[in-house]
């Protein structure tokens, strides 16, 4: 036990004292951030595209255009209102920043109607072809589009979209569902229905109410905060399938390097294999472990900050814990970890025993990487099909049990099922463990390599 | 009778249907530094790593402080192994109580040991600094003293002159030196003959995975002929001259009038009888030079006579 303690205690130091662990530590946040951040930078970076419409029907398509870009604006806003609404509640705050104009610069503002008073083509031309410049607030831009309307409802609506660009298809897409509203609403007023029928008609839509046949009467109302534990599970498996992934990497170039350093024979005669393994094991589940105290913590406090930002808010803050917490995901979960990142750290640590390099280790990992994505896939599908008989089948395989089987736990499999795929990995991470304990042995005094693993693969090939 | 530390008895390693140790026996006694010498690829380096425990024999037994090799014996010994080397980016002082504290010693004893045994080997000013910053000699210096900080009882040192200059070789020799007069027991794997001739009470030589002697440096001295280098100017044939004496050979060299001879003297047979056999018989001898065999000799002549092959011996 010594032994383990000093060796698990060495690697955790081993591994904070490097830059990795801190850009590890640091990298959820940062993402976190890049991912609020970018699209609104990315939004914000976006050039204006200055436009002309020349309408030739005598100004009544360029009314309907205007008309349904107000339309669409009206209901993209409407569409974000209550997506806050829903988000965080009726918040006064917040319905009287959207009430006070903030919301009207939502839209399609990356495209803005100038007026150059040209309406022919080969005067436009230059502007397109930027040989010559528009002024724009005493700035020099250039034109994106000349947009040419001309025929009727009646005769048909013909639009002649000419620009140098062939990938921003925004506009030239807004001014196609415009006039097909257009074109559809005025069909149907020509044929005798009325205004008032035709937006009676556009207000309809069905209520939809899920409901659970385990209750009854109201009661049986099926809520978000309900499907807040299936969420997490398939949330927590994904987690679970990236810290296992990213530790176990970690593993694999300390254990090349240690190799390559050739300290491995000196630590043999100190201490045991297994010893050695199992406390490279320990010290790096301790580094992981870290990592999630750290953000978990994080969160925890961002959330704790969004409530307070917003008295009212109505995120389920208490349910998601509730439900992270729940010993019914939370004791399974822990158990899978530590399951999974021992079977996996074991393989790893015995397949860094046997390569020099990196490049070595690449030959050998490809197979194991390959199985290690099927879960991924995996809990995909089971997020929406927990029953699907692939992803009943795949639960019994033990390397990716971990993974399906808590994507799964929320929909209650069956006990024989739980029990059963638990034990089959618990009698194979024993069995890999101990197998990988041997290679590393081999490996660890250069009795085994590669070329060995590439040997016990090639049955029947002559030597 | 002194106290057996280690024992190897009729211990066979096999490794993918090569045989790497075969049916080897010996002990090795308190207080004694033995030298275990062989050629490359003899079977030195699995023999020490069977007597660690470190590899299992598929036959025979090892025994070590007279138990099988377990943790409780790992901390009574020190292993300096060939494929040698040591976490490059901790500071030198880390290191060494790394190693120490896995042997056993308190953490607080670590440090004041292991800056002490710097001060000794001149290293005191590296001791806060990363071990990928020392010269190979320096870290090869804190490898030693990573073997020695728990102050071992047993000391196997694998190859330990490999790789050093001649003046840390010879530092090093002081340092076994020095851990042998302070009662410790060494073993050391080398084909550095001269090292194991200075150093050694015993030598242990394995060819082939075979052990082909075992016994002191002048035990291994004895089994080389004495060789003695003779030029006469006198017409006598030396080959009946001195045929009772051991065998005798025809040189080349020498002109005309000087002749050229060389003899291994046979076991009993005496360089002054010879002489006084040359003496009476007349002939005029012009060089007698009786040659002191050295334990080179004696590891090419064992590991010949046993039918082992040279070729990848250095630096003998």
């Amino acid at each position: 036990m010594r032994n383990i303690y000093l060796i698990a205690r060495r690697e955790f130091l081993s591994y904070v004292a490097t830059w990795g662990f801190w850009l590890s530590l640091a990298s959820v946040p940062l993402f976190m951030g890049l991912g609020f951040g970018l699209p609104m930078l990315i939004e914000n970076s976006q050039p204006t595209r200055h436009y002309v419409i020349v309408d030739e029907s005598g100004g009544q398509l360029e009314q309907a255009l205007v008309d349904g870009f107000t339309r669409a604006q009206e209901q993209q806003i409407a569409e974000i209102q209550e997506a806050v609404t829903e988000m965080v509640g009726d918040n006064p705050q917040v319905q009287q920043a959207m009430a006070s104009g903030m919301m009207q610069q939502i839209g399609d503002g990356r495209y803005q109607r100038i007026d150059l008073g040209l309406t022919d083509l080969e005067a436009l031309r230059p502007y397109l072809l930027e040989e010559q410049a528009i002024e724009i607030d005493g700035e020099e831009a250039s034109l994106f589009a000349a947009v040419f309307l001309r025929g009727s409802v009646e005769n048909g609506i013909e639009v002649d979209y000419w620009s140098k660009n062939r990938t921003d298809s925004g506009l030239r897409s807004s001014i196609s569902r415009a006039l097909e509203d257009y074109m559809q609403e005025a069909h149907l007023l020509s044929g005798g229905v009325s205004p008032g029928l035709l937006q009676a008609a556009e207000a309809l839509e069905p209520e939809v109410r899920e409901l659970n046949p385990e209750r009854s009467g109201a009661d049986a109302t099926v809520t978000d905060a309900e499907r807040i534990p299936f969420i997490m599970g398939v949330a927590v498996a994904f987690a679970l399938w990236i810290i296992i992934f990213s530790v176990v990497n970690m593993l694999l170039t300390a254990m090349i390097e240690e190799k390559g350093n050739k300290v491995l024979e000196m630590m043999m005669s100190a201490t045991r294999h297994y010893e050695i393994l199992t406390g490279k094991l320990l010290g790096v589940a301790c580094v992981s472990a870290t990592l999630l105290v750290f953000w978990m913590g994080l969160a925890l406090g961002g959330a704790t900050l969004v409530q307070q930002a917003a008295a009212s808010a109505d995120i389920p803050v208490a349910e998601i814990f509730s439900a992270l917490l729940d010993p019914g995901l939370l004791l399974p979960a822990l158990g899978y970890f530590v399951i999974g990142y021992l079977m996996y750290g074991a393989v790893f640590l015995a397949v860094g025993s046997l390569c020099d390099t990196i490049q070595d280790a690449q030959t050998l990992m490809s197979p194991i990487m390959l199985i290690m994505m099927v879960p991924l896939f995996l809990v995909m599908i089971s997020a929406d099909s927990p029953d699907s008989p692939i992803v009943a089948i795949a639960s019994w395989v033990p390397v990716w049990t971990p993974f399906i089987m808590l994507a799964r736990l929320p929909h209650d499999p069956a006990m024989i099922e739980l029990v059963g795929t638990t034990l089959v990995m618990l009698v194979t991470a024993i069995g890999v463990i101990w197998g990988a304990g041997a290679v590393f042995r081999l490996g660890s005094l250069n009795q085994a390599n590669q070329e060995t693993i590439k040997g016990w693969f090639s049955f029947g090939k002559k030597a | 009778m002194p106290e057996t530390i280690l024992e190897l008895a009729n211990v066979t390693k096999t490794f993918k249907g090569k045989t790497a140790v075969n049916d080897v026996s010996f002990s090795v006694e308190r207080g004694q530094i033995t030298g275990f010498l062989g050629p490359n690829g003899a079977g030195k380096t699995t023999s020490l790593r069977m007597s660690l425990g470190i590899l299992t024999p598929d036959r025979g037994k090892v025994t070590l402080f007279g138990k099988k090799p377990g943790p409780k014996a790992l901390d009574r010994v020190g292993f300096l192994p060939e494929e040698r080397g040591i976490y490059r980016r901790m500071k030198v002082i880390d290191v060494i109580v790394f190693f120490a504290r896995l042997k056993g010693v308190e953490a607080g004893e670590a440090k004041k040991r292991g800056l002490k045994m710097l001060d000794e080997f001149e290293l005191l000013h590296a001791a806060e600094q990363p071990v990928k910053t020392l010269s190979k000699g320096m870290a090869q210096k804190v490898q030693i003293i990573s073997t020695l900080v728990h102050q071992p009882e047993f000391i196997i040192l694998d190859e330990p002159f490999s790789g050093l200059d001649p003046v840390n070789q010879k530092s090093l020799e002081r340092i076994v030196r020095a851990q042998a007069d302070a009662g410790r027991t060494i073993l050391f794997s080398t084909h550095v003959m001269e090292h194991a001739e200075r150093l050694c009470d015993k030598i242990l030589l394995i060819a082939n995975g075979t052990k082909i002697f075992d016994g002191s440096v002048k035990q291994a001295l004895g089994e080389v002929p004495r060789r003695i280098f003779l030029e006469t100017v006198s017409e006598h044939d030396l080959l009946a001259l001195l045929d009772a004496y051991g065998d005798v050979r025809r040189d080349e060299g020498g002109d005309d009038a000087v002749r050229c001879w060389s003899l291994d003297l046979a076991a009993g047979a005496d360089a002054q009888d010879v002489l006084k056999a040359c003496v009476d018989a007349g002939v005029k001898l012009t060089r007698f030079e009786p040659v002191r065999a050295h334990l080179h000799d004696a590891f090419v002549h064992l590991v010949e006579s046993a039918g082992g092959k040279l070729t990848e011996t250095t630096d003998a």
